[in-house]
C-alpha cells in the first residue's frame, strides 16, 4: 500500500458501509470469545486449577502462590540446583543456569542462560510452574520481571548456616518434598555438631578469606561464609565490616595479622604484600574449592569440616591422614 | 602576557626555577600527608621513625606490622600514585598540543581504554610475564590515537567536537571489548572490570621500577620536544617557517605519550580526567610555554593523584573505593566547564 493512501481509505469505510456492522461486531465478539479461551488454556497450564495451589511466604518475606505439586521447576542458583538433586527432585527441574554443574547429571538439564541474565522468555516458554532464585547468585532482579509474567518466583536468602539448613527444609515445603528434605537437613546439622563439639574450646585464629585479589575483596558481616568460619572454629578479620563482599584495605590486612588465609582454588598466588602476614609466614595459606564454600548448599557442610580440618589440624589429625 | 609566552624565549631560567621549586615543595608536603595517612593508625612520630630507620639502616622500635604498612604497602602506593600521576598529567599536556585541543585526554580521547585492552590482552596471553603488560598497554594506546585522529579528521570543520566524539565512540567499543574479555578469559579474572575501566591503585607494586623508567623516559622525550610543541600551537606551517621539523616532532611526542599512557594504564588501570584538569591548572597560572607546562604538570599530576588515592584509600575505611572515582568527581565539572567555554 503507498504511503498517504491508507487514511483515505480508512475514512471511506467508516462513513459508507453501514449494512456491515453487524458483521464487524460478530467478528468482534469471535475475537473475544478465542482470546478468551486462550487466557483460559494459558492458566490452565500454568496452575492445573486454582484450588490446587498452596501459599508460600518466601526468605525475603514475599507471598507466593505456588502449585500444590510444582511439575516444571526452574534453578537459577547452583546451589538451588543441589538442594532440588539432594531431595529427589531432580526428575521436575526443568531448566538450571549455566554455573549448575553439580550433581554431574545436571549437566543435561535445560540451560536457561546464566544466574545474572537469565532467559526470561525461555522460562515462560517452557511452562515453568515455579522459578527458585537465590540472592547468593544474583540479585533478585528477574524477579519482577517473572512477577509480571505471573511465574511464581521464590527467593532464597540465606545469611547463616542455620539458614542455609532453614532454606533447604523450606525448598523441601516448597515443591512437595519435606520428608527428603528433613531427612537431608537432618544429617547436615548432627555433621555440623560434631564439627563444632570438636573445635569447642579451642582458640579461634583470625582467618582471612579473599575472593579477589586485585583490589582486595574478602567477605563481610552478611555473608553466609563468615558465619561457617565462625562454626569451624576461626574467626574473620573482617568480621565488622557490615557488608557482605566488602573491597578491603591491605594495610588493615597487615594489622590484623591473619593467621590462616583461604584462597580460591584455581586463584593465583598470594602477592608480595600479603606474603608479610602471619599467614603466608607460616605456611597456611590454604586453596579451597569455591564451590564448597560459595554455594549455601547440602555441600557446605563439606567445607565446613575442610576448612575446620585447616583451622585446627591437631583436632583432626585421623581425616587429616586418611586424605593423604 | 599569553602571547608573549608562546612565541619562545622570554621564560626566564628564574622564573621557571621558582615555579618548579615551589611546586616540589608543595609534592614533598602532598607525600609527607599520604604516607602517614591511612586505613590503619601508624601516627606521625613512628612514620618518622621508620622512614628514618629505612634512611639511616637502624632497627626502628617499632610494631613489626607498623613498618611493614609503612615501607611495602603505603609507601609502594604512593610512589605509584606520583609515577601515575605525572605520566597522565603530562600525556595530557602532549595530546593537547599536537592536537590543539584544550579537551584532549588520555581517557576521553579513548587511548586509556586502547591501553586497557592492551594490557589485558597480554595478562591473557603471557601472565608469567609482567613487563609485556606496560608494553602491550603502549601498543594499544598508539592504535587508538590513530583511529582516534583519523576518526576526527576529515570533513570541513576539523572542530573538538568531532575529535571528542571519536573518542566516545572508541571508549564505549573498547570498554566492551574489555568486559567481554574479562568477564570471558580467566587470565584476566585477576583484577575486575571496575579497576580496569575507572582506575585503582591497590594492585601488586611490582612493576614499580620498570614503569617508573618508562615514564622518565617519556617525560624526557615530551620535554626535549616543549620548544617545538610551542611553535606547533601557533601552527605547523608557521612552525616549518621556523626550522621545526612538524613531523618527526609529532611522531616522537605521539609516542612518548603513548608510552606514558600505557605505562600509567597498565598498572593503575584507566584513571580519568587527570590528563585534563592537571594541565589546565598549570596553564592557568603559569601561562602556556611548554618548557613550563610539562615538568610542572608532572609535579602537579602526582601530587594530585596521590591526594586523590589518600581520599580513596581513608574515606570508607577498612573499605576502599577506587581512584576513578575521585578523579572523575573533580573532572568531570571541570571537563564541562571547559567545553562551555571553549565554544
Amino acid at each position: 500500500m503507498v504511503s498517504g493512501q491508507w487514511p483515505v481509505a480508512w475514512n471511506r469505510k467508516q462513513s459508507s458501509v453501514v449494512g456491515g456492522q453487524s458483521a464487524v461486531r460478530g467478528r468482534r465478539l469471535y475475537l473475544a470469545i478465542v482470546s478468551l479461551a486462550l487466557i483460559a488454556a494459558a492458566c490452565h497450564s500454568n496452575r492445573q486449577s486454582p484450588a490446587d495451589n498452596k501459599t508460600i511466604v518466601d526468605e525475603l518475606g514475599h507471598t507466593v502462590r505456588v502449585p500444590q505439586h510444582p511439575q516444571r521447576i526452574v534453578s537459577l542458583a547452583p546451589s538451588i540446583t543441589e538442594i532440588l538433586f539432594d531431595i529427589g527432585a531432580a526428575d521436575r527441574i526443568a531448566g538450571v543456569t549455566s554455573y549448575c554443574d553439580y550433581p554431574p547429571e545436571a549437566l543435561n538439564k535445560e540451560r536457561v542462560g546464566d544466574t545474572l541474565k537469565p532467559n526470561i522468555e525461555k522460562i515462560v516458554a517452557m511452562k515453568t510452574d515455579l522459578v527458585i532464585i537465590s540472592t547468593s547468585s544474583q540479585l533478585e532482579t528477574s524477579f519482577r520481571r517473572l512477577e509480571e509474567l505471573q511465574v511464581p518466583v521464590y527467593i532464597s536468602n540465606p545469611r547463616t548456616v542455620d539458614q542455609v539448613i532453614e532454606s533447604i527444609d523450606k525448598i523441601g515445603d516448597l515443591v512437595d518434598a519435606s520428608k527428603e528434605a528433613r531427612d537431608a537437613t537432618q544429617r547436615i546439622r548432627s555433621r555440623v555438631a560434631a564439627v563444632e563439639a570438636r573445635v569447642a574450646g579451642s582458640p579461634r585464629p583470625p582467618v582471612l578469606v579473599l575472593l579477589g585479589t586485585e583490589p582486595l575483596i574478602t567477605i563481610g558481616a552478611a555473608s553466609f561464609i563468615n558465619d561457617l568460619i565462625e562454626r569451624a572454629g576461626g574467626r574473620s578479620i573482617s568480621a565488622d565490616d557490615k557488608a557482605d563482599y566488602p573491597q578491603y584495605s591491605v594495610e588493615t590486612v597487615i594489622a590484623k595479622q591473619p593467621e590462616i588465609i583461604l584462597l580460591q582454588t584455581g586463584s593465583s598466588e598470594l602477592g608480595e604484600r600479603l606474603r608479610q602476614t602471619p599467614a603466608a609466614r607460616s605456611n597456611k595459606v590454604f586453596h579451597i574449592d569455591d564451590d564448597l564454600l560459595l554455594r549455601p548448599g547440602p555441600r557446605l557442610i563439606d567445607g565446613l569440616e575442610q576448612i575446620a580440618a585447616k583451622f585446627h589440624p591437631d583436632l583432626f589429625q585421623a581425616e587429616n591422614a586418611r586424605k593423604q | 602576557m599569553k602571547r608573549r609566552s608562546f612565541t619562545g624565549d622570554r621564560l626566564s631560567v628564574r622564573r621557571l626555577a621558582i615555579v618548579l621549586g615551589l611546586l616540589v615543595v608543595l609534592l614533598t608536603a602532598v607525600f609527607v600527608v599520604s604516607i602517614t595517612i591511612g586505613s590503619e593508625r601508624v601516627g606521625l612520630l613512628d612514620t618518622v621513625r621508620v622512614v628514618t630507620s629505612k634512611l639511616t639502616g637502624q632497627l626502628a622500635n617499632v610494631a613489626l606490622e607498623k613498618q611493614i604498612i609503612i615501607t611495602d604497602i603505603r609507601l609502594p602506593r604512593v610512589l605509584m600514585a606520583i609515577v601515575v600521576g605525572a605520566a597522565l598529567a603530562v600525556a595530557g599536556s602532549a595530546y593537547q598540543a599536537l592536537l590543539r585541543n584544550p579537551l584532549a585526554d588520555p581517557g576521553i580521547l579513548g587511548i586509556s581504554s586502547g591501553a586497557a585492552l592492551g594490557a589485558i590482552t597480554a595478562t591473557v596471553f603471557a601472565e608469567s610475564l609482567p613487563i609485556s603488560r606496560p608494553v602491550a598497554a603502549f601498543v594499544g594506546a598508539v592504535i587508538t590515537i590513530g583511529i582516534v585522529y583519523a576518526l576526527g579528521q576529515g570533513g570541513e570543520r576539523t572542530g573538538s567536537e568531532r575529535l571528542i566524539l571519536a573518542g566516545v565512540i572508541m571508549n564505549a567499543l573498547l570498554s566492551s571489548i574489555v568486559i567481554f574479555l574479562v568477564t570471558t578469559a580467566s587470565g584476566a579474572r585477576q583484577r575486575n572490570v571496575l579497576s580496569w575501566l575507572i582506575g585503582d591503585l591497590s594492585g601488586e607494586p611490582a612493576l614499580l621500577i620498570p614503569v617508573a623508567l618508562f615514564v622518565v623516559s617519556g617525560i624526557g622525550v615530551v620535554y626535549a620536544n616543549a620548544r617545538s610543541l610551542n611553535l606547533m600551537m601557533v601552527g605547523e606551517d608557521d612552525a616549518l617557517a621556523l626550522g621545526v621539523e612538524a613531523r618527526r616532532v609529532k611522531i616522537a611526542v605521539y609516542l612518548a605519550a603513548s608510552l606514558l599512557t600505557g605505562a600509567a594504564v597498565a598498572v593503575s588501570g584507566a584513571i580519568g580526567f587527570v590528563g585534563l584538569i592537571v594541565p589546565h591548572a598549570v596553564r592557568l597560572v603559569g601561562g602556556s610555554d611548554n618548557r613550563l607546562v610539562v615538568p610542572a604538570a608532572a609535579l602537579v599530576g602526582s601530587s594530585f593523584l596521590m591526594i586523590a588515592d589518600t581520599i580513596a584509600r581513608t574515606i570508607v575505611a577498612p573499605r576502599e573505593l577506587n581512584i576513578g572515582v575521585i578523579t572523575s568527581l573533580v573532572g568531570a565539572p571541570i571537563f564541562v566547564y571547559l567545553l562551555r567555554r571553549s565554544n
